[in-house]
């Protein structure tokens, strides 16, 4: 676990008053909420916010935005991949005939 | 052989240290490796951005980097880990957003409920979870005539052994379903339940019957009541009255007792009364001869029509 000084120190620009703005905003919610502890992933985050805001110039408001669009994005694609592992443990003709159905509604557009 | 690092972000190396920071942001949002997931080749590029502007967008080392005194090599952003490599693990579980999946759900019948529901079970304190109403649910209550018209409130047994309490308004009809708020089957998340569907059967009576809100019986009476008048005991939905007879009255005609058919909002409907002239069980002989006597002098012809129309 990382505490609040970790992540501060780790992050360039960062403070601990904007680091617990964000976890109040809830950007950042601490992997371990009781201790305030961060795990890596937190800190890859604080990075993530600290890059949109001070390297690339976004608004507070843009950030909320932009991670609201990355958090959905991600929920989406772990659907996908979960779909998709599924499928992979589907008999080899079942699979053939998703691939095919998959292909021929792009092409076709409606059906 | 490394890049210049100006043409690496695209302008003149004349450009000013606004332009440059300019030019970097442009080429940094639309190349950021967090902005754009899965994307390898935005990865590559956003670092060589990412270092030349390392350099050139610092006023002390772009001097030095103009001068010679280091090359574009010289930098190396310190590597950064980014977001997006936890993003699809189970640290970043806490960080999907699941909303926005009700219109799958709608799409696929078999599958649409699937999406969303690991983030609902797993969401923190303050995930977005997934929401979705719950399902309504359809019940059959059959419901005794007078109950049905005078409402009641009855207590249903479910299926998986819960009661339900309804309450029955008056002038329920046949068929009507009844909605109760919220008393179907739980909703996901935030979702609310949905609610309980109770379609109404009324069983018939055999005494009454409905007519829009006015009630219908049929009520015999005897053949001096009919020539004399006078008042019958007669049943209504919420008890027995008296109505009155008038002289004359015959099979066929109809009294119509105001106020006693069904309440509904509008106001309350009529009990009609159908009289029916019921002759004693066995004629005795003082009657015999008083309708013989009687038809000597007062032969009349109730078919007259009947005979003028067929």
């Amino acid at each position: 676990m990382l505490s609040e000084r970790d992540i501060v120190a780790r992050v360039r620009h960062l403070t601990v008053t904007r680091l617990r703005v964000w976890v109040a905003q809830g950007w950042i919610k601490p992997a371990d909420t009781a201790a305030q502890g961060f795990s890596e992933a937190d800190l890859a985050r604080a990075a993530l916010i600290s890059n949109l805001e001070d390297e690339l110039g976004f608004a507070e408001e843009d950030v909320a935005v932009l991670l609201n669009l990355i958090d959905q994005i991600h929920g989406l694609r772990s659907e996908l991949m979960g779909l998709l592992a599924a499928l992979e443990e589907l008999p080899p003709d079942i699979r053939a005939t998703v691939r095919m159905r998959i292909t021929s509604r792009r092409e076709g557009g409606e059906r | 052989m490394a890049e210049d690092l100006y043409s690496v972000l695209g302008v003149a190396k004349t450009a000013s240290a606004a332009d440059i920071t300019k030019a970097y942001r442009k080429l940094a949002k639309k190349l950021h490796p967090d902005l754009n997931p899965g994307d390898k080749a935005a990865e590559e590029k956003f670092k060589k951005i990412a270092a030349a502007y390392g350099i050139v967008g610092d006023e002390e080392k772009r001097g030095l980097y103009d001068r010679g005194e280091i090359d574009a090599s010289g930098q190396e952003t310190p590597q950064q880990r980014y977001y997006r490599e936890y993003a699809g693990g189970d640290e970043g579980a806490r960080y999907r957003s699941t909303a926005g999946y009700e219109d799958i759900g709608a799409f696929s019948d078999l599958f649409g409920d699937l999406f969303g529901e690991r983030g609902g079970a797993r969401g923190g304190a303050g995930g977005r979870r997934f929401s979705m109403r719950g399902q309504d649910a359809q019940y059959r209550l059959d419901v005794a005539f007078l109950d049905a018209v005078n409402g009641t409130k009855t207590r249903i047994t479910l299926p998986d052994g819960g009661t339900l309490d309804v309450a029955i308004p008056p002038g329920v009809t046949d068929g009507q379903v009844l909605r109760l708020k919220g008393k179907g089957n739980p909703g996901m998340g935030q979702g609310e339940p949905g609610d309980a569907l109770i379609e109404i059967a009324v069983r018939p009576h055999s005494v009454f019957k409905r007519e829009g809100d006015d009630i219908l019986v049929d009520v015999p009476i005897t053949f001096d009541e009919a020539v004399l008048g006078g008042k019958v005991e007669v049943p209504t939905i919420t008890g027995r009255v008296f109505a009155t007879v008038p002289p004359g009255s015959n099979t066929g005609q109809t009294l119509r007792l105001k106020g006693r058919g069904i309440k509904s909002k509008s106001g309350a409907g009529d009990q009609l009364v159908k009289l029916s002239i019921v002759l004693p069980e066995r004629i005795d002989e003082d009657l015999k001869s008083f309708a013989e006597r009687w038809r000597e002098a007062h032969r009349y012809d109730p078919r007259r029509k009947l005979k003028e129309q067929a």
